[in-house]
């Protein structure tokens, strides 16, 4: 069978890591797994994985720090972190220790797997052209030219919502916490500055959705941040249902 | 309240007996003051017997003898008082005439300019002999408030080594009593409407306490000794201290009160603070344990749900063994929801006790909402009326969040699928009102306020959509946590509309509406 990818099981509940490496072996990933923090740095220093999952609450150096090591040294390596405990502050400490994504215990595992090809496209993504012209739905963003189109029209976007929808097309599929996103659009200073982001998303809604009362693309993680549909509008797929807890 | 029962029984047991004493020394007193000036005199009168002796023995003349006396007399002033010294002048100006003045040995005055020299003599002594008495008494009444400030230092200094653990009224009475020897003090502390007293006749001084607190102005008592005074943190007023003693200076009052407002406020806000203290510790072990909980259900219930889901992702099963495998992933599906929401209603239950209450737009809460049930929602119109970008609550987020959701989820449950869901929020009669609307079967008049209640799930509903039970009462707790209010109005003809009202006001009259709603 050929591999969709190799992934790192982190998770100290041995039946959790039995469940989840049986399963996703079954759907042609190549699993490996560890049980603690330390175990798991050892294990990517000496191979190379795509994705690592990673569960939050472990004795040890425990997921955060781990994903925290984990980013340092592998900044193209894909991580979601697992948590049993869903509140925001968690996942925004998960995002802002540098995982890509997060899903809250107990999943459906066609969740599971489609963010995992998420993260998976996304760290073979960062190593691509960053000019590269991106297409999703019917949204075609040229950076080069920074230029964008919907359904073939040119959208007209001020300077700073054409850097936002960059960075949030970017990393499609992926949530961005309010946080990143304001560093990465308004520069290291800027932080809490939420009704900024409201505002502007708001505008950017204006100009890309069919309706903005109902986005398909720009959609909002509650008190998290903001992600990019994956490849069209995607709203009540598996990507999003788990939020709906 | 308790005040009486717990006043130093020791103290007030004793004074029986120490009235008694009490008075038997004020009339000692009296009488050691009486005696004071009897011995005063008499030393006087020796001295000038004496002084007679020696001059007429040794033929001195009327001058000299007459000095001699005036030493005497200033003597006696410095030494006893005023009036010993005036006693002792007049009988020196009488054994001046009989001895000294000519002729001699008789009452008699020959000479008027010796009548000058007598009236001037016995006018100085009782003028020299008023001024070093009154430099006396001063120096006496000084030595007396310097004493005051140094017990009015004590007792601050003693104040701040109070025991807190107690309670604060006992130690302070007992404390003024030690420091300023007084006869009784009482204390009225008007925060707990309890009166601490302490020394003989306190019952009086307790009366005194509580109307001066009552009428907010110092009180005089029955006699000159006793005197009562306001206790005031600023100008406003927290209790009242009366005491009863005579070596008490008048105004000395003034700083014990203030000195035992400011113990008393101090052992306020240190109980204040150690409740807080309390509830946070209390808090921290329910979130410690709600996690634990959280952990030890979910974490075989993510294996149960990865193992069935896994099997029917992999597609090699029979339509018998799919229908199985989905019949386990639905179901441990449905234990997670109870759990997930019986872990919320204990939070919420936790919450009571301390809400962290934040500003919130209400149209953020209800976004927020909207956006995370955009996957149920799918196919829908939603309305959100314009009136909500208005309006914001005093809430805690995380709560209202769970309380909206459980609306949101019941109306994408049990309405006609398809049809539209409209929100709307207003003001109305000081409170902010969120309704969610949807199309469907009406709720039945009966299961109306019970669909409220945990686990009731109404007769049609069990069979049309899977629940927990739970959902609603969720959302009816969340709202009387803040001291708001949930209902229902369903008709067949216009649909379901559900209500959120909470409390619009300060935040100190939501918490008292709260309070009353958990009282209830």
């Amino acid at each position: 069978m050929q591999s969709h990818g190799k992934i790192l099981i982190v998770d100290d509940e041995s039946s959790i890591r039995r469940a989840l490496h049986n399963t996703l072996h079954g759907m042609g990933f190549s699993v490996d797994d560890a049980s603690d923090g330390e175990t798991a740095l050892q294990f990517v220093r000496e191979e190379k994985y795509d994705v690592v999952l990673l569960d939050i609450n472990m004795p040890g150096i425990g997921g955060i720090r781990a994903c925290r090591e984990m980013r340092r040294s592998l900044p193209s390596l894909g991580i979601l972190m697992l948590t049993v405990r869903d509140t925001e502050d968690d996942k925004v400490a998960a995002l802002d220790a540098g995982a890509d994504d997060y899903i809250t215990k107990p999943f459906n595992i066609r969740e599971l797997a489609a963010r995992i090809r998420a993260a998976v496209r996304r760290s073979s993504a960062s190593r691509a052209d960053p000019d590269a012209v991106v297409r999703i739905g019917n949204v075609e963003l040229d950076p080069a030219r920074r230029l964008v189109r919907k359904a073939g029209e040119p959208v007209h976007l001020t300077p700073k919502e054409f850097d936002m929808l960059r960075y949030l097309m970017a990393h499609a599929g992926l949530p961005i916490t309010h946080a990143r996103l304001l560093h990465a659009v308004w520069g290291p200073e800027y932080g809490g500055e939420l009704e900024y982001l409201r505002t502007f998303v708001r505008q950017l809604r204006k100009k890309l959705e069919d309706d903005p009362a109902e986005p398909a693309y720009l959609l909002t993680d509650s008190h998290i941040g903001y992600r990019f549909a994956e490849a069209g509008p995607v709203c009540g797929s598996g990507l999003v249902a788990d939020q709906c807890e | 309240m308790d005040g009486k029962s717990e006043a130093p029984t020791g103290p007030v047991a004793g004074s029986v007996a120490g009235g008694k004493a009490n008075s038997l020394a004020g009339y000692g007193k009296l009488i050691e003051s009486q005696f004071r000036i009897l011995r005063g005199c008499l030393a006087g009168l020796a001295a000038v017997a004496l002084v007679t002796f020696i001059a007429f023995r040794l033929n001195l003349n009327l001058s000299t003898s007459g000095f001699l006396y005036f030493l005497i007399v200033v003597m006696v002033a410095v030494v006893w008082g005023f009036w010993e010294a005036s006693v002792t002048s007049l009988i020196a100006v009488n054994c001046l005439n009989y001895f000294f003045v000519p002729p001699v040995l008789t009452w008699r005055v020959a000479d008027p300019q010796n009548w000058v020299a007598l009236a001037t003599f016995e006018i100085t002594a009782l003028t020299v002999s008023r001024l070093s008495a009154r430099a006396q008494s001063q120096a006496r009444a000084e030595a007396r408030q310097r004493a005051e400030v140094e017990r009015l230092y004590e007792l601050s200094r003693r104040i701040l080594f109070l025991d807190r653990r107690l309670t604060i009224g006992p130690q302070i009475v007992s404390l003024i009593q030690e420091i300023f020897r007084t006869e009784s003090v009482a204390l009225f502390d008007a925060a707990l409407a309890r009166v601490d007293a302490t020394g003989s006749g306190a019952n009086d001084l307790e009366e005194l306490a509580r109307s001066a607190y009552f009428q907010d102005s110092p009180q005089q008592g029955a006699d000159t000794h006793t005197r009562a005074d306001v206790l005031r943190l600023g100008s406003r007023p927290v209790g009242a201290i009366a005491i009863r003693g005579s070596e008490l200076g008048r105004l000395a009052i003034v700083p014990i009160a203030s000195l035992a407002a400011i113990a008393l406020e101090r052992a306020r806000s240190f109980d204040k603070e150690s409740r807080a203290e309390a509830a946070h510790q209390t808090e921290q072990l329910r979130t410690a344990v709600l996690d634990a909980l959280a952990h030890a259900f979910k974490t075989p219930l993510t294996a149960i749900r990865t193992a069935s889901s896994g099997l029917l992702e992999a597609g090699r099963l029979s339509t018998d063994d799919t229908e199985l495998a989905a019949l386990i992933d639905e179901q441990a599906e449905h234990l997670n929801r109870l759990t997930t929401e019986l872990l919320q209603m204990a939070r919420i239950d936790a919450a009571e006790v301390r809400l962290h209450r934040e500003r919130v737009p209400v149209l953020t809460l209800i976004e927020d909402v909207l956006a995370r049930y955009c996957g149920q929602l799918r196919g829908r119109r939603v309305e959100v009326s314009d009136g909500a970008s208005q309006l914001e609550v005093q809430g805690d987020r995380k709560i209202l969040l769970a309380a909206l959701e459980q609306f949101v989820d019941n109306a994408s449950r049990y309405s006609t699928p398809g049809s539209p869901i409209a929100v709307t929020a207003e003001e109305n009669l000081g409170e902010i009102v969120i309704s969610i609307h949807n199309e469907g079967p009406p709720i039945r008049h009966a299961d109306r306020e019970r669909i409220f209640e945990r686990f009731y799930r109404a007769e049609e509903s069990r069979h049309r959509a899977p629940g927990t039970g739970l959902g609603l009462s969720i959302a009816k707790k969340a709202a009387e946590a803040h001291g708001g209010r949930t209902w229902v109005v369903s008709e067949a003809d216009t649909g379901t509309t559900f209500y959120l009202a909470l409390p619009r006001g300060s935040r100190r009259q939501v918490d008292a509406v709260a309070r009353q709603n958990s009282d209830r």
